[in-house]
């Protein structure tokens, strides 16, 4: 198990080929995540991410960069980029699809924390070495690490 | 926004030595700037330029104490950065939850018509 990664499986009942679309297509990636997208499906063109505030109206840009497109198996993207030009550490998110029981199994995985931030290793270190002064998070890094191993 | 990640908190917090740090402020219950320098590879400035940055995102509070200022961490804003890395994989629940939802609604669409013009 990669402490620094996020990992979901999910079974869907739809051909490879349509859940590469939904994965990958500005048109459906605006229906299950950000209020609109712009991006080609090709290998390395650069991509954004909008968000509207609904109140004030108010856009939020995020860079991201195609990494893999390799229909209908794999789709790859990097955002959350810590430098505004599209570099230095960012989080990867990819899409394996793989043909099961007459539909796709699924797996996303988003990798990166560990460049990006405080890492899970450390703090179950932490909990290991000094118990004390730690139960203010351990329910919220159980539940994350139960997820985790459930969805390993 | 949807990213769900405090980008100042995650920044400070991304740095290994200033992770470090947090780990040999927790170890020891609160420090000051020299003392942590002493177990550091870095000078006592660079250890300062460090605390000021996580004092800014809440991560550690300064207490005056003699000439120098005791470092504590807030294990309250540790927790909320802790707390915001589950949020990221619960976001991610909710968004293939809907990627499948529209991907089985496509399917069905699909094959209706296919049926149709049979």
């Amino acid at each position: 198990m990669e402490h620094g990664t996020i990992e979901r499986d999910i079974h869907i009942e739809a051909s490879p080929e349509v859940v590469f679309e939904v994965v990958s297509r500005p048109e459906h990636i605006r229906e299950w995540w950000p209020d609109d997208a712009q991006l080609e499906p090709v290998a390395g063109a650069p991509g954004e991410l909008v968000w509207r505030d609904a109140e004030t109206g108010e856009t939020t840009t995020v860079a991201m960069t195609v990494v893999e497109v390799d229909p209908p198996r794999r789709f790859s993207f990097r955002w959350c980029f810590a430098d505004p030009n599209r570099s230095g550490p960012s989080l990867l998110v990819t899409f394996d699809l793989v043909p099961a029981d007459g539909g796709t199994r699924v797996r996303m995985t988003e990798a990166g924390f560990r460049e990006m931030g405080w890492e899970v290793a450390v703090l179950e270190e932490h909990y290991a070495d000094h118990v004390t002064g730690w139960d203010h998070y351990i329910p919220a890094l159980g539940a994350y690490v139960d997820r985790l191993v459930s969805a390993s | 926004m949807s990213t769900a990640v405090d980008d100042d908190l995650w920044s400070a917090i991304g740095d290994p030595t200033r992770r470090t740090m947090i780990d040999l402020l927790l170890a020891g219950g609160s420090g000051t700037a020299t003392a942590l320098s002493e177990r550091l590879p870095v000078t006592r400035q660079a250890v300062s330029k460090h605390l000021a940055v996580l004092d800014r995102v809440g991560l550690v509070h300064a207490a005056p104490a003699g000439r120098e200022r005791h470092y504590q961490v807030d294990e309250a804003q540790l927790a909320r950065a802790v707390a915001q890395l589950s949020e990221v994989g619960a976001t991610w629940d909710a968004r293939l939850r809907r990627i499948k939802q529209l991907a089985e609604e496509i399917e069905r669409n699909r094959t209706d018509n296919q049926e149709e013009g049979e």
